[in-house]
């Protein structure tokens, strides 16, 4: 059994499901207070605006958001990326908000003994240790790649989040540019997420995510996106990229969207815009490969949605 | 108070707002069938229905279940067996048992999701995959598990007959089925082990008072005399209290100082010149064992333990004919350099012991691989009479070579007990488990091979260094002196001691790391000489039961229809390599048959880790008397019980099975002898007539030595090598009490892979496992074991490896998200055939299939890849990162 010895984290934390915060309350990882979050009308479930927009509750199960099929019909990349995490027992339990608010899965930051940014130390352990699953994009001291799916799928879509303080924030809004490497979110104290609001579905929209992984499933993604497009015409017209795992927040792959849009939606095409999706990147000394992935999973989605 | 519905009774929850649902469901119900295993939701053991929808109940706060109806693994079969329960019954979809009942609880749920809405159509392998996606099993089960849950989905198991292979399967199925974890007694304890922070340090105060003077607390001190630390997570002290949070504060309050020694950590840096030295010459005895027998003298530099080289045979030789064929750029000349890595038992059971005095006697129960040895080390060490200590060890949640000896986790429990006057627990959390409870060391092989101008073996030349940690008696290349022989061969083995966790004996010690270089270094040969690579092993490798294999394996019609590499993005392979383990058994192993009260009655002190020993033995006793398994009261895993084998070296069938039929054998006479009524003439069932009026009568056989009529060609490996092998057998016996037999377990995988080249994902499609252990005791079992193996065997070649802190040693890969073992969805489609001779010198002709069967499935999945992809890779796990970067710069797809 380990001590923690490391700075824990004794604010107060919010618990919606607790699949994060169980666990790191049996590490000794956190030991403040608990304030648990219970569900109203308003924080929970999913509802539909006159124009087909979605908001959804962030107390919802990824489960329910996971098996609605309006939302499935409307946001396709929401509803898979959904489905494509964490385990059928996890997704029955966890809840949107919990889902973008989650702590960083890094290993040294699970470590209850091992100081790091995220718990008060002055270093990211990461950076000069073991960093195999850490990020392509150094965007900030901290080198951890964002947990959250849902804020990766979230931000594809341009949606906003409605906090119990704030509203109209975005993705990046909340999650802030991975500058700031002592914090997952941007919330301040004692604020919580309320709900989510999603603009309405553009016309013919098509999307769909993917995650590249060791295994079948149940894994931390190496690299995932969401890939949203209308294509009309043969010519992709609007494209949105988001990819999750290769940085400190999610990332919007604008280069590659912009090497589609306007282009004819074929094989060619495709495999030129996967290429600069890797375009800012910077590989820390083990990660040179997520890039790898990385546009191999933009071409092989693009592919899947346009051909 | 909130209250909750649990199996259909209210149930009080606690305030706590840290007590989680698994709580509840073990420690305050003592619903034990829920097993904790992960503690952060990624393995599934602790599944329990919420409302109906499976939870990870480790996860779960108590107070989120109020309101709602639980419903754990004893609700699900309490009235009647559920479906799903009779089809994992019936398709042996289980080994140790610890995982099963969250499986049950998912697929239960499944299965009537899919009946209410699918009817009787049959799920998919990917919808069920997809479906139990949640949840690991170590031993491998996953073949069988597919297929119980289709057949139950189907209607085929909603009758109310069924029929086990494993006898014990029902307690599995139901959660009733008691592990070590699962023991408690009145007023037990639970305790906790205190481990060090530093890689390497001396320990120069350790202050216990502060904790000793918190309410109900116990504190020992667990240093060795030279207060030195080697490991980040070395044993300090122990502490037990009333619960698990109080001797959490009682760790917290122990007062330690130490002074920080320069340390080493790992493979590279551990033989540089100047690397510190972990253990002194006074301090070697300290060190750990990573094989299943004792190990013999070799030189001991710094950090570096050899060469133990014993098993070369013309070395220099070997060393000659490889630089004279470099400098000629003999273009038959392989030489490469493998890397695999450190593999984790990840035993879903932790090390776990629970010791109770009742005066001067001591019960544990612990889970353990050696019930009986360890009652013998114990009385040894605590100069204790042999008759006043008990073992016990009813069922054990895997153990892979882990469990094999007197652990952390049982000195802390005794000397806990012993102090506290009370009985104490002291169970592994995960990341001990996978940190400090031993692993298969990553090795370094440098391998040169050379055919001969006739197309035989010339010289092979084999140098391993293992990342041994604070441990030593690694053989890797020596492995290769028992298969190919040469004109001359060089194998040299080195241990490369640093401070990291002791590595332990794992399936087959020493026998996969060989096989993934040696085999694709033959792999590579028969490309060079244009053979083809059966072909080429059928020349080369004359043992007649791997002769049977390479026929069989050459005529699989996937072997036939293989084609050279391809382009495009997915790509498949086929590949194939050899394995082989020692046939070993135990000496003085006894087992007693009785017939008791009208039954037949077979007492033995081994123990059953998932491997089926209850089985093998009741098939056995069964066939013998034409009675069903079932009629056969087994009794293992108690040190009571006349001396058994332990388990490992897979020797447990091969010394069981010989003294049962002998003691079938005379118990029959003596029953025929003492029946005052002979059995009706023409009756079907004479002998069960005989047992149910048969007096008690006992009858003890110790294993005696096999026959020595063998077949052509069937010999012991190691008189095969030579005085040396005579010598190093003769050591086994002695010191380790292990018979090296005749003849050679063997396996043969012909292995289909695809990879994705673009996300570099490589998914194994086909698994042809050939195994020649002798005649297969308890069928339905074997296969079970020989699926696992190349499950266990996938998860070395694909997914898992120990990742560290390379300055601190600390493991990163501590939690089951980071330490990967294959899931369901990645198992293939596996067939598997046996070749029952071979044996026939053994009473039984049976011998243990656990090692060979896992020992050539990473070799024959690299070979795949490099069928598939035209790239040799030379490192495992071969994950993603290491295929694209394999692949980088080549023909884009």
């Amino acid at each position: 059994m380990s001590v923690a010895t490391a700075d824990a984290i004794s604010a107060p934390e919010y618990r919606a499901a607790g699949t994060d915060l169980s666990e790191r309350r049996r590490s000794g990882l956190s030991c403040g207070a608990v304030i648990d979050l219970t569900a109203s009308p308003d924080t929970i479930g999913i509802a539909w605006g006159a124009d087909g927009a979605a908001r959804i509750g962030a107390l919802t199960a990824i489960a329910a958001i996971a098996s609605d099929a309006r939302l499935a019909q409307a946001y396709p990349g929401i509803t898979a990326a959904a489905q494509g995490l964490a385990t059928p027992q996890i997704r029955h339990m966890a809840t949107l908000g919990g889902n973008l608010a989650q702590r960083s899965r890094c290993w040294y930051f699970r470590n209850p003994q091992i100081a790091c940014l995220k718990k008060g130390g002055t270093d990211c352990p990461a950076r000069a240790g073991n960093h195999l699953y850490h990020v392509a994009f150094d965007l900030g001291p901290c080198v951890a790649p964002h947990p959250s799916t849902m804020a990766m799928a979230l931000l594809a879509y341009d949606a906003k989040v409605t906090t119990d303080r704030r509203s109209g924030l975005s993705i990046t809004d909340l999650l802030g540019d991975g500058s700031n490497g002592a914090a997952d979110n941007l919330l301040a104290p004692g604020e919580r997420i309320e709900r989510i609001e999603l603009p309405a579905p553009l016309a013919g929209e098509r999307a769909l995510y993917k995650r590249a992984i060791s295994r079948s499933y149940a894994e931390w993604p190496l690299v995932e996106i969401c890939v949203r497009a209308v294509i009309s015409g043969g010519t992709f017209q609007q494209v949105h990229i988001a990819a999750g795992g290769i940085a400190p927040v999610p990332l919007r792959l604008t280069a590659s969207a912009a090497a589609l849009e306007g282009k004819p939606a074929n094989a060619a095409t495709i495999a030129q815009a996967a290429a600069p999706a890797a375009s800012g990147a910077k590989p820390l000394p083990m990660t040179g490969y997520k890039l790898e992935l990385l546009t191999g999973l933009v071409r092989d989605v693009v592919e899947r949605i346009a051909l | 108070m909130t209250t909750t519905t649990v199996n259909g009774r209210v149930e009080s929850l606690p305030d706590d707002p840290d007590a989680l649902l698994i709580d509840i469901v073990r420690d305050q119900l003592k619903l034990t069938g829920t097993k904790l295993v992960c503690g952060a939701g990624v393995c599934g053991a602790c599944t329990v229905l919420v409302d109906g929808a499976p939870v990870a109940s480790c996860l779960m706060p108590a107070q989120a279940a109020a309101g709602k109806a639980v419903t754990t693994v004893e609700g699900i079969g309490a009235v009647r067996l559920h479906p799903v329960q009779k089809a994992f019954m019936a398709h042996d979809a289980l080994q140790c048992g610890f995982c099963t009942p969250g499986f049950i609880v998912e697929a239960t749920a499944f299965c009537d999701s899919w009946r209410a809405t699918r009817g009787a159509a049959v799920p998919s392998r990917e919808e069920i995959g997809a479906a139990l996606s949640g949840h690991l099993c170590r031993c491998g089960a996953y073949d069988s598990i597919f297929r119980a849950v289709a057949d139950a989905c189907a209607g085929r198991f909603d009758g109310d007959n069924v029929t086990a292979p494993r006898i014990e399967a029902r307690d599995k199925v139901t959660g009733a089925a008691k592990y070590t974890v699962d023991i408690n007694h009145d007023g037990q304890l639970e305790g906790l082990i205190l481990r060090s922070r530093e890689a390497h340090a001396r320990i120069t105060a350790l202050d216990l008072a502060a904790a000793r003077a918190l309410a109900g607390v116990t504190a020992v001190s667990l240093l060795g005399d030279d207060k030195i630390v080697r490991y980040v997570g070395e044993p300090i002290a122990a502490v037990a209290a009333p619960d698990r949070k109080s001797a959490l504060a009682a760790l917290v309050a122990i007062k330690l100082t130490s002074e920080r020694l320069p340390a080493v950590v790992g493979l590279d840096a551990g033989r540089k010149d100047d690397a510190p030295v972990v253990f002194d010459k006074a301090s070697r005895k300290r060190a750990g064992n990573v094989s299943e027998a004792a190990g013999g003298p070799a030189p001991w530099k710094q950090n570096i333990r050899g060469p133990t080289a014993v098993f070369s045979t013309r070395a220099k030789k070997a060393r000659n004919w490889v630089d004279e064929a470099r400098q000629a750029n003999n273009a038959l000349l392989v030489e490469a350099t493998f890397r695999t890595a450190t593999q984790q038992h990840a035993c879903l059971e932790p090390h776990a012991a629970v010791a109770r005095f009742d005066g001067d006697r001591l019960t544990l129960h612990a889970s353990t691989q050696q019930v009986f040895h360890l009652k013998e080390q114990i009385a040894k060490r605590y100069k204790l009479d042999h008759d006043k200590v008990r073992v016990i060890a009813e069922h054990v949640g895997g153990g892979f070579g882990s469990k094999a000896s007197l652990g952390t986790e049982t000195i802390a429990a005794i000397e806990l007990a012993r102090e506290a006057k009370a009985p104490v627990r002291v169970a592994y959390d995960r990341q001990e488990e996978l940190s400090v409870a031993g692993y298969r060391p990553a090795a370094e092989l440098k391998v040169a091979l050379l055919p001969s101008e006739q197309g035989g073996l010339k010289a092979l030349s084999v140098t391993a260094h293992a990342d041994t940690g604070a441990a030593t008696n690694s053989t890797i290349a020596g492995l290769a002196r028992l298969i190919y022989p040469a004109e001359a061969k060089d194998l040299s083995d080195f241990d490369v001691i640093s401070n990291l966790p002791p590595g332990a004996a794992f399936r087959g010690p020493g026998g996969p790391p060989m096989a993934f270089a040696v085999e694709q270094a033959i792999d590579e040969a028969a490309l060079r000489l244009n053979v083809d690579p059966i072909a080429l092993r059928k020349r080369w490798d004359p043992d007649p039961n791997r002769q049977r294999l390479y026929d069989w394996a050459s005529g699989l019609e996937i072997w036939r229809n293989r084609k050279p590499s391809q382009n495009g993005r997915y790509r498949r392979g086929i590949g194939m390599a050899t394995g082989y383990w020692l046939y070993l058994w135990q000496p003085n192993v006894k087992v007693e048959v009785a017939v008791k009260g009208g039954r037949i009655v077979a007492s033995t002190a081994t123990q059953d880790i998932g491997t089926g020993t209850r089985s093998v033995l009741a098939d056995t006793i069964a066939r013998e008397f034409d009675l069903e398994p079932s009629d056969i009261d087994v009794r293992i895993g108690d040190s009571s019980l006349p001396e058994g084998p332990g388990s490992g070296g897979s020797r447990v069938t091969a010394s069981v099975m010989p003294p049962t039929l002998q003691a079938v054998r005379k118990l029959k006479a003596a029953m025929l002898e003492q029946a005052t009524r002979k059995p009706a003439p023409g009756s079907n069932a004479p002998w069960r007539e005989l047992i149910a009026r048969s007096p008690d009568i006992a009858v003890v056989e110790t294993r005696g030595e096999d026959g020595k009529n063998t077949a052509p060609g069937v010999r012991s490996p190691l008189r095969e090598v030579g005085l040396i092998g005579m010598v190093f057998g003769w050591m086994m016996r002695r010191f380790s009490n292990i018979a090296v037999g005749a003849g050679v377990p063997s396996s043969v995988q012909v292995i289909e892979v695809e990879v994705d080249t673009w996300l570099g994902h490589v998914r194994v499609l086909n698994v042809h496992t050939g195994i020649a252990v002798g005649k297969i005791a308890a069928p339905a079992l074997a296969r079970s074991q020989a699926c696992g193996a190349v499950i266990q065997g996938l998860g070395y070649a694909l997914y898992e490896a120990r990742e560290l802190d390379p300055k601190t040693g600390d493991v990163l890969t501590a939690g089951m998200e980071d330490y990967r073992i294959p899931g369901i969805a990645d198992t293939p489609e596996i067939d598997v055939h046996f070749d029952e001779a071979g044996f026939d010198h053994v009473l039984g002709n049976s011998v243990g299939i656990g090692e060979a069967s896992t020992v050539p499935t990473s070799a024959a999945v690299a070979n795949a890849i490099h069928n598939a992809i035209g790239v040799r890779l030379t490192e495992i796990p071969i994950r993603p990162d290491r295929i694209v970067e394999a692949l980088k710069g080549r023909d884009a797809a």
